[in-house]
C-alpha cells in the first residue's frame, strides 16, 4: 500500500507567477501557515505520540477467558514488566482508514492484556502519512530515540522495506501485518504476520477459477508495483498455464490510489480475457471491479483482498467479485476470536476486520514471548531474547482457524521469518465475504493445482 | 491498430477530459483573476462531497436536494477561504508568495478536519442506476454520459458570462490590468468574491460528478486540484475555453497513451507533453503571450 506520491510533485515542476517576498510577509505567512499545520497534525490524532491505555472499556470478565487460553497473569504473566512499542502507520491521508483499525487492534490487545494482568504494553504511534518513506523514517527514528521502543508494528510495504536498516541496527522486534513484500523477507528482527501479499494466495485462487470456469483459457492480470510483483510478473502466469494451458493476454499496471481504470478496463477488453486476476488493493479493487462490470467485462475476476472501504465503492457489483486470501472472519467461533470480537464492540463499537486482527494479534505474539522468557529465567525487555524465543518455539495461538473449544495456530518460518496461515478462496455475497475453498501456498515446483485443498 | 481499442479509449478519454475541462476551468477563472495559486481549491471539492453525503446520509434528504447542498457547500467555503483567510491578507499587502503559503496550510488542514469530524472511512451518496449504453465495442455509462454534458454545458455558461456579460468583462478587466479597472470605477472585493463563488461552485459540480459514482474520502480535493491547475496552465491562463481544451487534452494524451504503452506510463505521456507544449507555447494552448 502506498499514498498517491506522483502527483505530490507536480506543482513545484510548474513556474510560479513572479512575487516580491518580504521578510515580513513571510513571517506573517509562517504564522499563519503554522497555524494550520497544527490543526492539520491534530488530525493524526495519535501521531508521533504515546497511546494512553484505558481499560474502562475492558470486560473484567476477559481476563479468565484470556487467562484460560494463554495462561495466569501475575508475576508468570508479566505483570509489572513495561515494553515500550511503536506502531508505524498510516494516520493520515489516503490510508488513514487501515491506521485507524490497525492501531485499533493494538490498543484493544493492550488493554485487554493489562487487565489480565499481563505485562504493561506501552504503545507509541506514529504516521507514515500513507507510505511516505521520508517520513517513515523520521518517524521510526523519533520513535527509537525518543519514545525508546523495543517493539514496531509496522505497516505497508515501501515504508517498511525503508526501516529494515533500522529495524536491525536498533534490534526492534518488529512485524508487519498490513503490507508484507518479498523485500522484507527474511530480514533480521522483521517478521511477517501475513502471507505474502498476493504472491502466497494467487495459485489457489486460480486454481479454483480453473476448476469453477472450466473454459477460461485466457487470463488477464491487473496489478501495481508496489505489492504483488513476483505473483503479476511469474507466479501467476506459470500457474495459469500449468493449470489451463492457457495464456495470459494482458498484463497491466496501475498506479496505486488510481480511481479512473477506463483505459485499463478498454486495453482488457480488447484482450476479450475469460477471467481476471488482479492484485489491486484498498479502494484501487473496488474501482477496477465497478469500471469493469460497468463497461460489460463480465468475466470473473479474482482479487487478493476484501476491504469494507472496497465494497463501499464498488456498490453492488462487488457482489461479482472473488478473492484469494488468509481473510480474517469475526463470525470464527474460537474462543480467543470471541473475546476480540466482544472487546472490539465494547471499546470501538464495531466489529474488527483483517488488519485489526493482526495487529491485535501481534501484540499478544509479544504478550506470549515474554511470558515464555520469563519462565526460562530471562529479561523480557530483551528483544534478542524475545526472538530467541519465537525462533525456539515459531507456533502461537491465533484468531485464525481454530473451533468453538480452541484456538487456531499460525506458524512462523525462522528462516525467512514469513507465516503460515490458513487461506481461502472467497466469493462476496450481499457485499460480504462467503470462504467458498480452502487454499495453501503449494510447495516449491508443486503443481499448482494441489493449492486447492 | 485496434481501431475498436481507439474508439473505446477516445470516448473514456473525452469522458474523463471533460472532467478535466471542468477542473481547468474552476481553477483557471480563480487563479487568472486573482494571481492566487489557491490550492485550497481541494476543500471546495472535498465540502461539497462531504455536504451531499451528509445531508443524504444523516438529514435523509433525496439525492438531488443533497447534491443542491453539497453545490452551496463547495461554494460557500470557496467563498469562505477568499473572505476569511485571502482578503484580509491582501488588505495588510501580504505578497502572492504569502497567500499561497497559506492557501496549502488550508489545503493540509481541512482534509485533516474532515477526518476527525467523519472520520478516516469512504463515504458514499446513494446511488441512481446507472445503464450502459453499446456502440459496437465502444460502452459508456449513463452517468458518463450525463458527466460529459453538464461539463459542457456548465464551461460554455461561464466562458459565455465572462465574454459577453458586463460583470464578465468586469472579471476580464480585473484579469488584465487590476489597477485601471479600479480607476474605472470596478469594485474589485465583488469581483474577486464572484470568481471565487463561481470557481467554487463549478468544482464541487465536478466533486459531485465524482462521489455519485465513487466515494468521498477527507483528500479527495487535492489530487483534482492539480489536474485543474495543470489543465489551465495547458490551456492558456485567462482564456476559459483553453483551460477547458487544456483539460480535455490531458484526458485524451492520458488514454491515448494506452494504445502503445502501459497505463501506468500515461502520467509520463501527459507530462512530457504539457512541458513540450509549455516550452513552445509557454503561454499555453489558447493563453495570450505577454506583450
Amino acid at each position: 500500500m502506498s499514498n498517491r506520491r506522483k502527483l505530490a510533485s507536480v506543482p513545484s515542476r510548474l513556474s510560479f507567477p513572479s512575487v516580491d517576498v518580504s521578510r515580513r510577509g513571510f513571517l506573517r505567512g509562517s504564522a499563519v501557515l503554522g497555524g494550520v499545520s497544527l490543526l492539520a497534525a491534530c488530525g493524526g490524532n495519535d501521531s508521533g505520540s504515546s497511546s494512553s491505555i484505558s481499560t474502562a472499556k475492558v470486560d473484567p470478565e476477559v481476563a479468565g477467558g484470556l487467562n484460560d487460553i494463554f495462561g495466569p497473569g501475575g508475576k508468570e504473566g508479566g505483570a509489572g514488566v513495561t515494553l515500550s512499542a511503536g506502531m508505524l502507520l498510516a494516520i493520515t491521508g489516503q490510508g488513514s482508514f487501515f491506521g485507524k483499525v490497525m492501531g485499533n487492534g493494538a490498543k484493544l490487545a493492550a488493554a485487554q492484556i493489562k487487565v489480565a494482568d499481563g505485562i504493561n504494553y506501552d504503545l507509541h504511534i506514529a504516521d507514515h502519512k500513507s507510505g511516505d518513506v521520508p517520513t517513515a523514517l523520521t518517524a521510526t527514528r523519533q520513535l527509537v530515540t525518543q519514545d525508546q521502543i523495543k517493539i514496531l508494528q509496522t505497516s505497508y510495504g515501501a515504508p517498511s522495506e525503508a526501516i529494515v536498516p533500522l529495524i536491525g541496527q536498533n534490534k526492534l522486534l518488529s512485524f508487519n501485518g498490513g503490507g508484507s513484500s518479498p523485500g522484507q523477507v527474511g530480514k533480521p528482527f522483521l517478521w511477517q504476520t501475513r502471507m505474502i501479499f498476493g504472491d502466497d494466495p494467487c495459485p489457489g485462487g486460480l486454481a479454483w477459477i480453473a476448476r469453477e470456469f472450466p473454459d477460461a483459457k485466457k487470463l488477464a492480470i491487473v496489478g501495481t508495483q508496489e505489492n504483488g510483483v513476483a505473483g503479476a510478473s511469474t507466479i501467476a502466469p506459470e500457474a495459469w498455464k500449468s493449470l489451463t494451458g492457457g495464456e495470459v493476454v494482458a498484463n497491466e499496471q496501475h498506479d496505486v490510489g488510481a480511481t479512473d481504470f477506463s483505459s485499463i478496463v478498454a486495453r482488457i477488453k480488447s484482450a476479450a480475457p475469460d477471467a481476471i486476476l488482479t492484485f489491486s488493493f484498498g479502494d484501487d479493487a473496488g474501482y477496477l471491479v465497478k469500471q469493469l462490470r460497468e463497461a460489460d467485462v463480465d468475466v470473473p475476476v479474482m482479487g487478493i483482498e476484501f476491504t469494507e472501504q472496497a465494497a463501499k465503492v464498488a456498490g453492488a457489483s462487488y457482489d461479482t467479485y472473488n478473492f484469494c486470501t488468509d481473510f480474517y472472519d469475526p463470525k470464527n467461533p474460537n474462543p480467543w476470536n470471541k473475546i476480540f470480537v466482544d472487546g472490539h464492540n465494547d471499546m470501538f463499537g464495531e466489529d474488527p476486520e483483517y488488519y485489526g486482527a493482526n495487529y491485535y494479534e501481534e501484540v499478544f505474539f509479544v504478550w506470549e514471548l515474554a511470558r515464555r522468557v520469563l519462565a526460562d529465567g530471562g529479561d523480557p525487555t530483551d528483544t534478542t531474547a524475545l526472538q530467541e524465543a519465537l525462533v525456539a518455539n515459531p507456533t502461537f495461538k491465533s484468531l485464525y482457524g481454530g473451533d468453538a473449544s480452541a484456538t487456531g495456530e499460525v506458524t512462523f518460518n525462522p528462516d525467512d521469518h514469513t507465516i503460515s496461515k490458513p487461506m481461502g478462496v472467497f466469493k462476496v455475497v450481499g457485499g460480504q465475504p462467503e470462504k467458498v475453498a480452502d487454499i495453501v501456498k503449494p510447495e516449491a515446483g508443486a503443481d499448482p493445482a494441489t493449492a486447492l485443498v | 491498430m485496434d481501431l475498436s481499442l481507439l474508439a473505446q479509449l477516445t470516448v473514456s478519454g473525452i469522458v474523463v477530459g471533460s472532467s478535466y475541462a471542468l477542473l481547468g476551468v474552476s481553477f483557471g477563472v480563480i487563479y487568472a483573476t486573482t494571481k492566487i495559486f489557491h490550492l485550497a481549491h481541494a476543500v471546495a471539492y472535498a465540502a461539497a462531497a462531504y455536504a451531499a453525503v451528509w445531508a443524504a446520509n444523516t438529514l435523509g434528504l433525496p439525492l438531488a436536494v443533497a447534491l443542491l447542498v453539497g453545490l452551496a457547500a463547495g461554494a460557500l467555503f470557496g467563498l469562505l477561504i477568499e473572505v476569511v483567510f485571502y482578503r484580509p491578507m491582501r488588505k495588510r499587502n501580504a505578497t502572492l508568495l504569502t497567500i499561497f503559503l497559506v492557501s496549502l496550510g488550508i489545503s493540509v488542514a481541512f482534509p485533516n478536519l474532515i477526518q476527525i469530524v467523519f472520520g478516516p472511512d469512504n463515504q458514499t451518496l446513494p446511488r441512481p442506476d446507472n445503464p450502459t449504453y453499446s456502440l459496437g465495442a465502444v460502452t459508456v455509462s449513463r452517468h458518463d454520459v450525463i458527466a460529459v454534458l453538464v461539463s459542457w454545458v456548465l464551461i460554455a455558461a461561464v466562458a459565455t458570462f465572462v465574454s459577453r456579460t458586463r460583470f464578465g468583462r468586469s472579471i476580464t478587466a480585473m484579469r488584465t490590468n487590476p489597477t485601471m479597472a479600479e480607476a474605472v470605477g470596478i469594485d474589485s472585493k465583488r469581483v474577486y468574491t464572484v470568481v471565487f463563488a463561481l470557481g467554487s461552485l463549478l468544482v464541487a459540480v465536478a466533486a459531485l460528478l465524482f462521489t455519485t459514482k465513487g466515494v468521498a474520502t477527507p483528500t479527495m480535493g487535492l489530487q483534482p486540484t492539480l489536474i485543474g491547475f495543470i489543465a489551465a496552465f495547458l490551456g492558456g491562463i485567462g482564456s476559459q475555453w483553453g483551460a477547458a481544451l487544456g483539460g480535455l487534452a490531458l484526458g485524451l494524451l492520458s488514454s491515448w497513451s494506452a494504445l502503445y504503452l502501459q497505463v501506468d506510463y500515461g502520467p509520463v505521456v501527459v507530462f512530457g507533453a504539457m512541458f513540450l507544449v509549455l516550452l513552445v507555447r509557454p503561454q499555453g494552448l489558447l493563453g495570450k503571450a505577454a506583450a
